[in-house]
């Protein structure tokens, strides 16, 4: 929706750089003259989110910035509604961000869309970034967005899973895991045992955190036969499994993996990992 | 795996290390000697740098003269393929004999020519002869460098801040902590004050408990923060990325904007992707003294109040000061004095002995005095905690995170210090936690 003229007086209000390219010369007074600008814009609701966007610009190599004052307006917006006053307002702005998605405008503008919509979103647009999951562009900002908003985000993650490839897979494994979701657990077996190095690591990292126990004998497997930099982290992933598993009170699942590794690291250059086994194993014990 | 381009391959790494080994014949401390064992003087320390800026070249010159004929560069890593190559690298060989009574002996240094260069850091944490990593990138890079250098058995210099976000903190102590590897943070404010019997008697009061939830101190941090000068650039054009840099390695876990030189380079610090403006910049700087003379290296403030305009998105805007209360009453203010209002709500208040009854201050005297801090190389030797461990740098960056998560979101915040975690402000806490971009995560 093209922006009204009163949201373009409005956001013309908003006061010029420096001629040093900074904020800094903004003032007290200033500031607390954006914050009733940015409740007036408030008041225009949906219409005017909608027109803030359409002022976005895409930003080019060697071309001047032309969206300096709508791009802050709209991050001002997103902030202001999450000041626990009104939960509508909150999520009508969120909305109106997540109906811009998908559609023709740049991808550099919709992942700002995006980063927005981390800012204030909540379930109610989870919908709207779950499908964005799908676009190998967007599916990493999507993901991290969902993972800081939580409230349903699990589900739509995992709709996507089977539906993603390469990057866009170790997103939202990746996110499952940051969410902590059991759900997952044979997506994060398989992400173990795949070619990808990255996906073995994010497999074996989210495991630990859902303190898996059936995914132990695998993990050290893995671990086992890795080299180098995976084998550096799924052996740290294997000790994070098992610190999981004490937390748990499942101390004997947890007492066999320090066991194992305690035994097998026996190079001098992993002496720290086998002493840590063995502390965890007395501790286990 | 992400290898970055330009990186050295894994046959060629490993006859780089094959021949730095040959060349030096270097046995590692930790091949030597068992765990909490004191380490021989005639050990040879290993080190690795991560990242050749200009910073890191201060922090070798810095931290490693301690060590003297003892410290071994052996690898270095840097983003920009160009730094790397054109980088002159030196070490510290030995002491020069002193020519006059009284003279100190002088570092000499040489040319590090066989130091390996990766574009990779990655390559660097994975060498299992290097027993030291110095970590001197930006540091939205710093917490997964500590975690990796941590979980390969390296003990770690990290540059300050020492973080990005909070609970990048949280992991990098868990991982110190899993593996008990030594680790200090690149400011030494705390070991000044722990030898000042004024900070020495601050501190033994706070630690004693003695003064309860009842804690009347002021502490105001009266400037030291060049927050205009700490301003990103809102109209900063896009540049064509240099060829001989790897921006996506560059951003790393940081979302990827386009490149603009501003954002590389020491002007990073001015942007939320990689830093936090002058208070995260500095804070590291003036919260470590603090941290210790005030006894909160295992704890954090719960009210957060500040006062700043409305913060940009990307950019570093200014701010007035920060007001922050811990939960026994102590208060901590940081006073920008550059913009705004100066903070006016309470006058400063150094806490005293007069602060206790004459029981507790009978009970005070019968306490033992603070142990004396260890620095870095004594820490390694001794296998023991470096003075700016993990935790206290850990606690003295959140306070940075903290007033910057209320100035970005323009309120006040409650905060849980054991959790780690804003209080009813789930917005806030998207700023504590911030998900990385793959393939990273903490």
């Amino acid at each position: 929706m093209p922006a009204s003229e009163q949201l373009k007086a409005l956001v013309e209000q908003i006061p010029d750089h420096d001629k040093g390219g900074s904020y800094v010369n903004l003032t007290p007074e200033l500031g607390e003259a954006m914050r009733k600008l940015a409740a007036e814009i408030l008041k225009g609701g949906r219409d005017n989110v909608l027109g803030l966007i359409d002022m976005l610009a895409e930003p080019k190599v060697g071309e001047p910035i032309k969206d300096i004052k709508p791009h802050y307006a709209l991050h001002m917006l997103a902030v202001q509604v999450t000041d626990g006053s009104d939960d509508k307002a909150r999520a009508e702005v969120a909305l109106a961000l997540a109906s811009q998605l998908g559609g023709d405008r740049p991808k550099a503008i919709q992942k700002y869309l995006i980063q927005e919509i981390q800012v204030c979103g909540g379930k109610e647009v989870v919908e709207s970034l779950g499908k964005m999951l799908l676009d190998p562009e967007l599916c990493d900002d999507a993901a991290r967005a969902l993972a800081a908003i939580k409230d349903g985000a699990p589900e739509v993650l995992l709709a996507a899973l089977p539906k993603v490839q390469g990057s866009g897979r170790l997103s939202v494994v990746k996110k499952l895991a940051v969410l902590k979701c059991g759900k997952a657990a044979d997506a994060f077996k398989q992400a173990l045992a795949d070619a990808d190095p990255d996906l073995r690591i994010a497999g074996g990292w989210a495991l630990a955190r859902i303190a898996d126990a059936s995914a132990a004998d695998a993990l050290l497997k893995a671990a086992d036969a890795a080299k180098d930099w995976l084998r550096i982290n799924l052996t740290d992933a294997a000790m994070s499994l098992a610190e999981a598993l004490v937390a748990a009170g499942k101390k004997p699942e947890a007492a066999a993996i320090y066991a194992h590794i305690a035994k097998t690291r026996t190079d001098p250059a992993e002496k720290h990992l086998k002493e840590a086994a063995e502390r965890g194993l007395a501790a286990a014990k | 795996m992400n290898e970055s381009k330009g990186s050295v391959s894994r046959r060629g790494f490993l006859q780089g290390a094959a021949t730095a080994a040959a060349a030096f014949a270097v046995v590692p401390r930790h091949v030597l000697g068992g765990e909490g064992q004191p380490v021989p003087p005639s050990e040879v320390f290993t080190c690795g740098l991560i990242a050749c800026g200009s910073q890191a070249g201060e922090d070798l010159r810095s931290y490693m003269k301690d060590w003297g004929a003892q410290f071994r560069l052996l690898a270095a890593a840097d983003v920009h393929y160009g730094r790397l190559a054109s980088k002159k690298l030196v070490e510290y060989v030995g002491f020069t004999t002193p020519t006059k009574e009284g003279e100190k002996p002088q570092i000499q240094e040489r040319p590090a020519e066989h130091v390996e260069r990766y574009t990779d850091w990655r390559r660097v944490i994975e060498r299992k002869d290097i027993d030291i990593v110095s970590i001197a990138t930006p540091p939205h890079w710093h917490a997964l460098m500590c975690i990796a250098a941590a979980q390969a058995g390296k003990d770690i210099l990290c540059e300050k801040p020492m973080t990005r976000f909070i609970a990048e903190g949280r992991a990098v102590v868990t991982a110190v902590k899993r593996y008990r590897r030594v680790f200090q943070i690149g400011t030494t404010g705390r070991f000044g004050a722990a030898r000042s019997p004024h900070s020495r008697q601050i501190h033994k009061i706070m630690r004693s408990g003695l003064l309860g939830n009842n804690c009347q101190g002021v502490y105001i941090q009266n400037g030291g923060f060049p927050i205009k000068r700490y301003c990103g650039l809102v109209n900063a054009v896009p540049e064509p990325t240099p060829k001989d840099l790897d921006w996506d390695m560059y951003c790393g876990p940081s979302p990827v904007r386009p490149y603009h030189h501003d954002r590389f380079g020491w002007n990073h610090r001015f942007y939320w992707d990689y830093e936090g403006g002058a208070l995260a910049d500095f804070a590291q700087h003036h919260m470590d003294p603090f941290q210790w003379i005030y006894g909160k290296d295992d704890t954090s403030p719960v009210e957060i109040e500040s006062s700043a305009p409305p913060a940009h998105p990307e950019c570093c805007t200014p701010w007035a000061w920060v007001e922050l209360k811990y939960a026994d009453g102590l208060t901590l203010v940081l006073e920008g004095k550059e913009w705004g209002q100066r903070y006016d709500r309470k006058k400063e208040r150094r806490v005293d002995i007069s602060d206790l009854d004459a029981e507790g201050q009978k009970k005070l005297a019968e306490l033992p005095d603070p142990e004396p801090l260890l620095t870095f190389p004594e820490a390694v030797r001794q296998r023991k905690e470096s003075g700016g461990h993990v935790e206290a740098a850990h606690r003295a960056i959140t306070i940075a995170h903290l007033a910057n998560i209320s100035i970005r979101l323009g309120r006040k915040i409650r905060y849980d210090p054991v959790k780690e975690e804003a209080i009813g402000d789930d917005v806030a806490n998207r700023l504590v936690y911030q998900p990385m971009r793959e393939p990273w995560h903490l």
